[in-house]
């Protein structure tokens, strides 16, 4: 299958470039961490005492309880950390794959632009889920283990990292066609990201705020670019079996990933090389 | 059926700006080797990735296989090796040739039968395991070669083949090329390389400033009409006297004469006059300069327009 090959192609070069390694490197010395740092002592169903990294919480609480907060504490860090690991792991794969004298030989193949430009958008997110899961996986079967407690709400929180990756990544591909440069689609997407958590306080923004109009464009700007922030309160509610109420972030999140691969596409579909 | 039909092919770039190609009709027939000359910026490269769908033209239409140039899936029928192409270094020529051949969708059979015949073929058998950062420039370009023939395709199109190649390897790419024609490929060659060109192709068309200024047979580019070379023994002087008396202008060139007459009988009439005067005539060669000589001469001319 051709479109096979450009997925086996970017996992390869993802390994020799030692990412795909390093990545995974970081998700092994986490998990050795939540092995060796979160000490639960059980005794008869109820906690006497849970230490987190060496700090000691002293109150008796169900078990359950404590649990499902570290682990909806752990989930939020695995998210800003798997995020911020896994764009920088894959912000110089559009941009590698687009230079002259290699995009020339595939677009000479058999494929049309859209399948190239799947085939890597798909491989790159293949090499981000295998990470992820393999972190988020491990860490809950240590937690479960450790604490006798098996959450399985804690598994959609790969599910949600993967798709957060997914939105955001399709950012950098649209800025990776547009300017060939690994670091500025990297640059632009952290912003983005960073920015997230901002507009969500736009709320306290706009009395600093000179115009109205700058009011509106901050809606404007929450309601169109990935609302990352809350994604990560999703993911901590679906660990702790808080219920979800909404789940417009996720939408208008997937929406915007998808204004972005279409206009990729059309981008790729057009571009001389 | 050609194998390659351009027809008004023109690509302007920043809007209209930088004019890469400029109403660019050609026609190669199938199982010809057929050679685009140009100095540097003609345009050559950019005709080749329009027809690969690289590069999209501004006017214009073109067909490959007698199908449109936008059907990507003719491209199963296509070998390319790209100027300045660039394979993933991380993988080895092995790798190269199957994933490059997986593109072109092959099965693992064939290509399992198909790989180590090409690396064979282009002298890289004993590379095969090892990764391609390690290679030469000229071992990269014959990996590029066999890249381009992965799928046994029907047309072939080559930026610059020989491009950092020994002589030895030129040879060699030179004799697949003509073996390749003999089993019906078509070849569209871009090259610098002018005596390797002269050497191989069929036919050729010359490109300068996006603009076709020639197209013809290779002895319709390297034989000048009613020029002569003459080689005889009776002494110059009786020769120029006779061409003086028959006005047949006369120029010696390298310890040959050149003579320009207006058809076959006048050269009768010059071969009768120096026979009769004892004159011993050792060859009468029709006159050719080599495609070098023409391109520089033809790009010249264009230059002084």
């Amino acid at each position: 299958m051709k479109l096979l090959a450009i997925i086996k192609l970017t996992f390869r070069e993802s390994f020799a470039k030692k990412t795909f390694m390093a990545f995974f490197g970081i998700s092994t010395l986490l998990c050795l961490l939540f092995l060796f740092a979160l000490n639960l002592d059980i005794v008869d169903g109820a906690q006497s005492y849970i230490s987190i990294f060496g700090a000691e919480v002293d109150q008796l609480i169900e078990l359950e309880k404590i649990v499902l907060g570290v682990e909806g504490a752990i989930a939020v860090a695995l998210f800003t950390a798997g995020i911020f690991l896994s764009l920088f792991a894959t912000s110089n794969l559009i941009p590698s794959f687009l230079q002259s004298g290699s995009i020339d030989l595939i677009i000479s193949k058999p494929l049309n632009r859209m399948q190239i430009l799947l085939g890597r958008f798909i491989g790159s997110i293949l090499i981000v889920a295998f990470n992820i899961f393999y972190l988020v996986i491990t860490s809950w079967i240590i937690m479960s283990i450790k604490t006798g407690i098996w959450n399985w709400g804690f598994l959609l929180s790969g599910v949600i990292i993967v798709v957060t990756f997914s939105i955001l990544f399709s950012l950098m591909t649209f800025l990776g066609i547009l300017s060939r440069s690994g670091p500025f689609s990297l640059m632009v997407t952290y912003l983005i990201l960073f920015i997230s958590p901002f507009l969500l306080q736009r709320d306290r923004i706009y009395a600093l705020l000179s115009d109205k109009i700058y009011g509106y464009i901050l809606d404007g700007l929450y309601y169109f670019l990935p609302r990352t922030a809350e994604l990560g309160v999703l993911t901590q509610k679906l660990v702790r079996g808080i219920d979800v109420y909404s789940l417009s972030a996720l939408w208008t999140s997937l929406m915007f990933a998808l204004i972005m691969l279409g206009a990729s596409t059309l981008i790729f579909n057009k571009k001389n090389f | 059926m050609y194998a390659v039909e351009t027809l008004e092919l023109t690509k302007y770039y920043s809007r209209g700006k930088v004019k890469a190609l400029e109403s660019c009709s050609i026609s190669v027939e199938k199982g010809k080797i057929f050679s685009l000359l140009g100095p540097n910026g003609a345009g050559k490269s950019t005709l080749i990735k329009i027809l690969l769908g690289i590069v999209f033209p501004t006017k214009g239409y073109a067909k490959i296989l007698d199908q449109d140039i936008s059907n990507y899936k003719t491209h199963s029928h296509v070998g390319y090796l790209a100027e300045n192409h660039r394979f993933p270094d991380f993988l080895t020529a092995q790798q190269v040739l199957y994933y490059f051949g997986k593109m072109s969708g092959m099965d693992t059979i064939s290509l399992s039968k198909r790989i180590p015949e090409l690396l064979k073929t282009v002298r890289l058998d004993k590379w095969a395991s090892v990764k391609i950062r390690k290679f030469s420039k000229g071992m990269l370009q014959r990996l590029g070669v066999a890249q381009a023939l992965i799928n046994d395709p029907t047309i072939l199109f080559l930026d610059e083949p020989t491009d950092g190649i020994d002589p030895i390897g030129r040879r060699e790419i030179r004799d697949l090329l003509k073996s390749l024609r003999n089993m019906g490929k078509t070849i569209f060659l871009n090259s610098h390389l002018l005596s390797e060109v002269e050497r191989v192709s069929d036919e050729i068309a010359i490109l300068k400033d996006g603009r076709l200024i020639q197209k013809g047979g290779v002895d319709e580019f390297i034989s000048i009409k009613q020029q002569y070379q003459l080689q005889a023994s009776g002494g110059n002087t009786t020769i120029e006297g006779i061409c003086n008396r028959l006005d047949i202008p006369l120029q010696s060139q390298n310890g040959f004469m050149n003579v320009s007459v207006m058809d076959e009988v006048q050269l009768n009439h010059l071969i009768d006059e120096l026979r009769k005067n004892q004159t011993i005539i050792q060859a009468i060669t029709p006159r050719k300069i080599t495609l070098e000589d023409y391109f520089i001469e033809i790009l010249e001319s264009g230059d002084n327009q």
